[in-house]
């Protein structure tokens, strides 16, 4: 919300109309004898050429789905093979005028994709850069058996590399690409500026957006192709991804040379069917997906629809559209129309088409139509392409010999290497910056107001007298964090921030005040109210080499971000073969006092998930601590903060919070008071309430509880926790979140496999209620209480003498709870 | 007639005994008084005789079997006479010749009976937390014995720490069934100069008791002499009665001295009592405690109603109790610390000037006797001789006595043995 912007009611409030341009249908219309001027024979022969590559790779899949074989050797592939036969000619067209630093994402069907864009990257490259970029990918792995038998050119070597490295990966092999840990769907190869596929749909509707914005941000060449679906438009993070594409900002509020659109095509690679459903005329009500890009912003994203049947239309769409990304006026949205006449996979039986349909569309088929054309031009004889088809044929029969063959493609050893994937899912290595070079910022960090207004704070909560500090002059635990944020947007010039009123406003709690005086627009700025793209783009933003922090709001927003928080963010560092790193630390803000949608703890659905780390400091010290490993590393990190005590002072740290640079290694908990009669492991600011039990306990019952804090929830290292359970023999493990499925359960069942024989009773949960969270004024009913804490050791560990329990703890109602499903 | 030999029953807490060896063979003659075979508890060892004459007609258990107490183990008769109905296995042999499968007419249902199965003691179900149990484990205390005070009466490891100061006796007399400990030692490695061997069952159970006395209690021990004239003049005279045959009783001085204890105790009831941590339990009668050194170790038989014995009484039962804990023949029930109220040391046969005791839990205290030594002592005004001082040290627990009071107690023994009439 910028002030430099008047909404002046005046003009808003007058009358008038919306115009829209017409949006071109198919409007390219050369033939090819036109083209000869901007072609040459190799050109041509280059476009026919890929074709038939795409065009036999995808047969050969298919025939060893379907029949078990291919050119009479048998092979089983158990696994996916969404094909794209039928589709070569948008391909191929996509990736011919694209240079080797222009990036495409695409989705579960796009091997197409990666053999095009690979190709056409070869073509492209010089010797030399192509030896070493296959001699340098995994030290060679991949090279190594194609290389042995090979004769010939370097370019050549890199066919038979692109090939057998994409194939390989499909057949989960060690040499594949991504190690064969990605697959079929999410096979790439970053060096020939193939990034992410996506087995989700419409899962690159928004990571690709956020490597537009790598490369607008850090000024780097090239442009980024979103290769998604027709169907996938229909999905809420392709739309939340438009939206924060089309931007204003980036026009009217974007300084200097930052100003301008995203370099973004949307390529909807239109093959009319979603599965089996028909986008036009059944799911959709789009008719032509083209003019989706007239709603989302005035240049209606410059849409067009192309036939992509003839590879010279979808080649010229291109050569237009990259003009108008240079001119910084992106992003465009082209509508490819294509059409499969494979299933969507080979277990489908084409139940929702007609015969007619597929023979129509296969009378046109792409690859025939140019190869004629071609023909009838006199640019090339019959022999030569029959030739072409012949030497594809061979180079995908040997790619397939190798790619199958256990001696010189073996799968990963997970008999030698039982850990192996587990090894891949973190990248674990601290980093200080991911580029070296002067980050840009408005001033010297020690003019920025909000750095000298902490300089005049009370850096440790009580005075000598133990008396604490005023408010207004206790350095505060959102103090803590916008310490560790400002040092790295200071160290690391990649480093962007991102969220719902992060600029202006400064954080919806206040943790960025002082961050938009010192940075400019383009290291942090308001984004739409679209967590899925929120969190999506910074996905894609790390991937191309970023760091960042996209900011949730409320926790209870998570959900908006499922797909990104829990199917993209944690998985691509392994589904890549950790050649990619996810330097990503997601700021996630845990309220009360706002009722059921906002004041809810799911820091279980992110433990949950394999390769987040997540972490919930509940002190200044923490937070800073915490933070600082967050950014230091390379790693996913979803950073919980709770908003009960963003202005709660240090009280454990001796010396206050220190003023300079210090981490604190994820995974670590932490005793914040020692005792000897029961333990206490809280997670986040229930921290709080556990300190105020123990104190009861001690005063009223003569009970000396040991109060941990979780600190992280994922690394989390158990060891603190299982030698304070030796000495007292029992533990309460706490937080705020609802108790049914929560990590406090996670934890307790870890402590009585590790703790069983030092045990006195079972390690008890106390948890919040599995209700909504009612209104404020009711809390007390469902977080937990120090009163519970009492209770609950009273009636489930040690009765305590002269105590009767106000809230029931008891077997009864535990059963009683669960039987009703609350 | 045939005649049974049944397994005897020693001490209440007796379940079982495993059989040791058998003195007579099947088809030996046996006269009344013969030893038959030899048993033993987890405690001891016994002999067990014939009562009548015969013939040892049968046998029904071998060495190391377990026998339930009261099982017929063997049968004395005439020649010739049938034993299979005092067989205790031959109730198991009949049903499992008799097959209902076989009888069972074709297409009939067979009738399931259910009937209850009793649990055994060490089936019965105890809640407990499993740190209380593996600090019962370490201490030696019998969970079955321990009330819970955790939720749902569970035992919690509070429990255990209050129950070790009372189930030393539940320690030494139960033991799981399962599992009959012998006394054999087995020998777990050997090198050129070392064994490392296992420690018999009744060394496990004095180690568990002297460490958890000396960890439970606030024991500290005074010293002090007494003038044994009076003590060495009525020896003297019952050495020389028992000479001359007047009477059938050794009496020892260490006889003389329990005897002079008793009285001192019937003085201070405070000292004869058992410390129990909120209570204490006091006791009307004088059970003495008397420590035996025997060749499986310490022992200490508890002497009942000690204070209504003369001193010729007093000195055959002490005899007789000291000779059944050598011989491993004593009653189980008298081994426990419980039944006695206080408990008397005696080193001075060994010579030993002074030594601090330790006390048997739950008792309050413990008198250490130790050598006579001749001291120069002031007999009259500036005439100084050689008096014969017995040491003696008090061990008490200073949770249930105070100084004042032990000191008290221990100057009456002195006083009871310099003053003594019997």
């Amino acid at each position: 919300m910028p002030k430099n912007q008047f909404i002046n009611p005046e003009e808003v409030r007058k009358p008038g109309q919306i115009d829209f341009n017409p949006i071109p249908v198919n409007q390219y219309n050369k033939t090819v004898e036109e083209e000869k001027e901007n072609f040459t024979k190799e050109d041509f022969l280059r476009i026919y050429n890929d074709m038939v590559v795409i065009r036999e790779f995808e047969t050969m899949l298919n025939l060893i789905k379907t029949r078990g074989e291919y050119n009479g050797i048998p092979y089983n592939h158990p696994g996916p093979a969404h094909l794209s036969i039928g589709q070569e000619a948008a391909a191929v067209g996509m990736a011919y005028n694209l240079d080797v630093e222009d990036f495409i994402f695409g989705s579960h069907r796009s091997h197409g994709e990666i053999l095009a864009k690979g190709l056409s990257a070869i073509s492209k490259l010089d010797d030399k850069t192509l030896e070493k970029i296959m001699e340098t990918h995994f030290d060679g792995k991949t090279l190594a058996p194609v290389k042995e038998s090979h004769k010939g050119s370097t370019k050549e070597l890199a066919v038979k590399f692109l090939l057998y490295g994409t194939l390989a990966e499909i057949f989960a092999r060690e040499t594949g690409f991504n190690r064969g840990v990605g697959g079929s769907m999410h096979a790439f190869f970053t060096p020939f500026g193939v990034y992410p596929n996506n087995a989700i749909v419409g899962g690159s509707g928004d990571i690709s957006v956020g490597a537009a914005l790598f490369k607008k941000v850090n000024r780097k060449k090239g442009i980024v192709v979103a290769n998604i679906g027709d169907a996938s438009m229909a999905c809420g993070p392709v739309w939340e991804g438009l939206t924060f594409a089309t931007m204003d900002q980036f026009r009217t509020l974007w300084d200097d040379d930052m100003k301008g659109g995203l370099p973004l095509i949307i390529n909807i690679v239109n093959n009319q069917y979603g599965m089996g459903g028909q986008t036009c005329g059944e799911t959709m009500g789009y008719d032509i997906a083209a003019r989706v890009g007239a709603g989302l912003n005035t240049d209606q994203m410059h849409a067009e629809r192309v036939d992509g049947y003839n590879p010279l239309a979808v080649i010229d769409a291109y050569r237009r559209k990259k003009k108008v990304l240079e001119e910084k006026r992106g992003p465009v949205l082209l509508d490819v129309l294509t059409y499969r006449f494979s299933g969507h996979s080979p277990s489908d039986a084409s139940s929702y088409r007609t015969k007619e349909e597929i023979e129509a569309w296969e009378k046109q088929d792409s690859i025939v139509w140019f190869g004629n054309e071609l023909e009838k031009a006199g640019i090339v004889t019959k022999e030569e392409l029959e030739k072409i088809k012949a030497e594809t044929t061979e180079l995908v029969t040997n790619t397939m010999k190798l790619a199958i063959d256990d001696e010189v493609s073996p799968r990963m050893d997970m008999k030698k290497y039982p850990n192996r994937i587990g090894e891949m899912m973190f990248s674990n290595s601290s980093v200080d910056k991911m580029e070296d070079r002067e980050p840009e910022v408005n001033h010297p960090i020690e003019e920025n107001p909000r750095v000298k207004q902490i300089a005049k704070k009370e850096r440790f909560m009580f005075d000598e007298n133990g008396k604490p500090h005023s408010k207004i002059k206790t350095y505060a635990l959102r103090d803590g964090i916008f310490e560790a944020i400002i040092d790295r947007f200071y160290k690391d010039p990649t480093l962007i921030a991102y969220g719902e009123e992060n600029r202006d406003w400064g954080g919806a709690f206040a943790v960025y005040r002082g961050l938009t005086e010192a940075l400019p627009y383009h290291r942090l700025f308001n984004s739409p109210i679209s967590e899925g793209a929120i969190v999506g783009t910074a996905i894609g933003y790390a991937m191309c080499g970023g760091r960042v922090i996209p900011e949730i709001m409320y926790c209870d927003f998570l959900g908006r971000a499922g797909d990104e928080v829990f199917n993209q963010l944690p998985k691509w560092q392994a589904m890549s073969g950790n050649v990619l790193k996810m330097p990503v630390t997601i700021r996630v803000s845990v309220g009360s006092k706002y009722g059921a949608q906002h004041s809810q703890d799911w820091t279980a659905l992110a433990a949950h998930i394999p390769g987040l780390k997540v972490v919930f400091p509940a002190t200044p010290y923490d937070a800073k601590g915490l933070m600082n490993s967050a950014l230091q590393g390379t790693d996913p990190v979803v950073f919980f903060e709770s908003q009960r005590v963003y202005d709660i002072g240090e009280q454990f740290h001796e010396g206050g919070v220190p003023e300079g640079y210090y981490e604190i290694p994820l995974g670590e908990p932490d005793v914040k008071r020692e005792g000897s009669d029961v333990t206490i492991l809280t997670i986040g600011a229930t921290l709080y309430r556990a300190l105020e039990a123990a104190k009861i306990l001690e005063e009223k019952y003569d009970f000396s509880a040991e109060v941990i804090d979780a600190r992280s929830l994922v690394p989390f290292n158990y060891e603190t926790v299982i030698e304070s359970v030796k000495k007292t023999g029992r533990i309460i493990i706490s937080g705020d979140a609802n108790g049914r499925g929560s990590f406090l359960r996670d934890m307790a069942s870890n402590i009585t496999e590790l703790a069983f024989d030092y045990l006195d009773a079972p390690p008890v949960v106390v948890g919040s209620r599995n209700w909504i969270t009612p209104a404020h004024e009711l809390e007390d009913y469902f977080f937990p209480q120090p009163e519970w804490f009492v209770d609950a050791i009273h009636e489930k560990i040690v009765p305590l003498k002269g105590h009767s329990a106000e809230n029931d703890f008891s077997d009864g109602e535990q059963l009683e709870r669960n039987a009703i499903g609350i | 007639m045939a005649i049974p030999v049944l397994m005897p029953r020693q001490g209440q807490s007796v379940e079982s005994c495993i059989m040791g060896q058998w003195y007579k063979s099947v088809g030996e003659k046996v006269s009344e008084g013969d030893i038959l075979f030899s048993y033993e508890t987890d405690k001891a060892s016994f002999e067990e005789e014939a009562k009548d004459d015969g013939v040892l007609l049968a046998a029904f258990f071998e060495e190391g079997d377990e026998v339930p107490v009261l099982t017929n183990v063997a049968v004395i008769g005439k020649e010739g006479e049938l034993v299979e109905e005092f067989d205790p296995h031959k109730g198991s042999d009949a049903t499992k010749t008799k097959d209902p499968e076989v009888e069972k007419p074709a297409g009939e249902t067979s009738k399931v009976v259910e009937f209850e199965v009793g649990e055994g003691s060490e089936n019965s179900r105890v809640r407990i937390s499993p740190l209380a149990k593996n600090m019962a484990e370490k201490m030696g205390v019998d969970v079955r014995s321990v009330k819970g005070t955790g939720p749902h009466g569970r035992i919690i490891a509070r429990d255990v720490e209050a129950a070790e100061k009372t189930t030393v006796a539940e320690a030494k007399q139960s033991r799981p069934a399962a599992k009959p400990e012998t006394q054999k030692t087995e020998v777990f490695q050997s090198g050129n100069d070392f064994e490392i061997k296992s420690i018999p069952n009744i060394r496990k159970l004095i180690a568990t008791a002297m460490h958890q006395s000396l960890q439970n209690s606030a024991q500290l021990t005074h010293h002090l002499s007494a003038d044994s004239r009076q003590v060495l003049k009525l020896r003297k005279k019952f050495k020389k009665e028992y000479a001359e045959g007047t009477i059938s009783q050794n009496v020892t001085i260490n006889d003389l001295v329990c005897f002079a204890v008793i009285r001192a105790l019937e003085k201070f009831p405070r000292v004869n009592t058992h410390y129990l941590g909120d209570k204490i339990k006091w006791f009307k009668k004088v059970h003495l405690g008397l420590a035996v050194d025997t060749d499986r170790g310490l022992m200490v038989p508890a002497l009942k109603n000690a204070d209504d014995l003369s001193v010729i009484g007093l000195s055959r039962q002490l005899q007789e109790l000291a000779t059944q804990a050598r011989s491993g023949n004593i009653n189980p029930d008298l081994l426990s610390p419980e039944e006695a109220g206080f408990t008397v040391s005696n080193l001075g046969n060994y010579g030993v000037e002074m030594f601090t005791p330790v006390i048997n839990l739950p008792q309050t205290a413990i008198l250490g006797v130790c050598t006579i030594v001749p001291r120069p002592m002031e007999i009259e005004d500036g005439v100084y001789g050689f008096v014969p001082m017995m040491g003696l040290s008090l061990t008490y627990d200073h949770q249930a006595l105070d100084g004042g009071e032990a000191t008290r107690f221990l100057a009456e023994i002195k006083n009871q043995i310099e003053n003594l009439s019997v």
